[in-house]
């Protein structure tokens, strides 16, 4: 069920990243979907979970990269693994956590990128800052709405549930 | 594991996968604003037949112009017994998705029944866009020459300088050009056929600007001739790779 949904999240990450290239070409500049769907999937507290669904992220976005194929796979990975790791620490349950969680996840996937590129490729010109704290920011963002729309739906879910338990025992 | 088409096969078998979802949202968005031209007023479209019947006289009597040049190469190379290079077929390919993102800048092209093949150059009527880096399936990956791993050996027209152009974050660098060459503002560059990829005498792009720049070599920066902005159908050049055992033959293996 969980690898379904990481999957049905990914879809729904591609599509909504292919369109909005179409309509804004710069936009994978100021947000990254699949880092938000990876660090949604690892806030669930499973390491292996939040590895394995950080890898899957990162090869559906180096798909559509330039960089060296593998490059945001093992970004993300590491990110899904500490995410994992600090959700089992931490009580991540607030929009404004969610937030700053993912935020904090984005600047860790650009050390592991800028590194990455240091060791294995022409590293370049560093990445602007600007845009970097820009995605941050939208990243967490989007996680924090994602969170609190799913989390109100699966509150209302579970109120629906439970007046057809208490409609059943009377 | 390594497959034959210039990457692993994790990352054939991706492209195979995720592609199809760019290329299904172009097609959507391409009849968006296909409908969106179909409902334009008469005037507009009388307006654009005049257009287009001027623009294809203009073409022909280039076309004319062109015929005779040919013939005239044609007739010294047979003086000379020359045997001019054989200009590659152009295929139509569309583009379904460009990373505008990364300093390493490709685009994904759908190239329909026949795949295109590693190393294979990419072009518009304007210049040269890339080339192929990846095939899967129908699919590719096309390096563009703007991404910053990307080199060809050039030459400026006007002074046939042979150089190198690589890839720039806006535009191209022109590297290895002494600082005693003449280069000037406005050059025309060239490809120069000699990297075993790119045939000789597609448009790169014009020189913008030049810089002392080191005690050797001048800091040349190239416009490119193409917009890559606005890239929507490019076409692949099917012309004959130089065989892979010539490019890589050195004279130490030679007995």
């Amino acid at each position: 069920m969980r690898a379904l949904k990481v999957v049905l999240g990914l879809a729904a990450a591609l599509l909504v990243h292919v369109i909005g290239v179409w309509a804004f070409p710069a936009l994978p500049r100021y947000l990254d979907l699949f880092l938000v769907v990876a660090v949604l999937n690892a806030l669930g507290g499973s390491s292996a979970a939040g590895l394995l669904g950080g890898t899957a992220a990162g090869l559906v976005h180096d798909t559509l990269s330039g960089r060296l194929y593998g490059f945001h796979g093992f970004a993300d990975t590491i990110v899904g693994y500490a995410v994992a790791r600090a959700a089992q620490r931490l009580d991540i349950a607030r929009p404004g956590a969610v937030l700053v969680t993912v935020a904090l996840a984005t600047l860790l996937q650009q050390a592991v990128l800028i590194a990455l590129a240091h060791l294995f490729t022409d590293p370049g010109e560093p990445p602007e800052l600007v845009p970097v704290l820009v995605r941050a920011v939208a990243d967490g963002a989007v996680a924090a709405l994602l969170w609190s729309f799913t989390t109100r739906v699966r509150g209302a879910r579970e109120r629906v549930r439970r007046k057809r338990m208490a409609k059943i025992r009377l | 594991m390594r497959g034959d088409a210039g990457a692993t096969l994790l990352e054939q078998w991706a492209v195979r996968l995720v592609a199809p979802i760019p290329r299904a949202v172009d097609a959507i968005t391409g009849s968006v604003e296909h409908a969106g031209e179909g409902m334009r007023r008469r005037e507009e479209l009388e307006a654009e037949t005049v257009r287009l019947h001027a623009r294809i006289e203009t073409l022909e009597r280039e076309l004319i112009r062109l015929r005779n040049v040919e013939e005239e190469r044609d007739q010294l190379a047979a003086a000379l017994e020359y045997t001019p290079q054989v200009p590659g077929r152009l295929r139509p390919a569309q583009v379904v998705y460009i990373d505008h993102s990364s300093t390493l800048r490709t685009l994904i092209l759908f190239c329909g029944g026949s795949p295109a093949r590693v190393d294979q150059p990419v072009l518009t009527p304007d210049g040269l866009v890339g080339r192929v880096i990846l095939v899967a399936g129908s699919y590719a990956k096309v390096q563009l020459l703007t991404d910053r791993a990307a080199a060809v050996s050039a030459v400026i027209v006007r002074t046939r300088r042979q150089a190198l152009v690589r890839g720039g974050t806006e535009s191209l660098e022109l590297d290895f050009v002494p600082v005693q060459a003449a280069v000037q503002v406005g050059d025309r560059v060239i490809t120069a056929g000699t990297d075993g990829v790119y045939p000789r005498g597609i448009a790169i792009g014009t020189v913008s600007k030049v810089l002392a720049g080191g005690e050797l070599f001048r800091a040349i920066t190239v416009t490119p001739a193409v917009d890559f902005a606005h890239l929507d159908r490019v076409y692949l050049l099917e012309n004959e790779p130089v065989p892979k055992e010539l490019m890589e033959a050195s004279p130490r293996a030679r007995p």
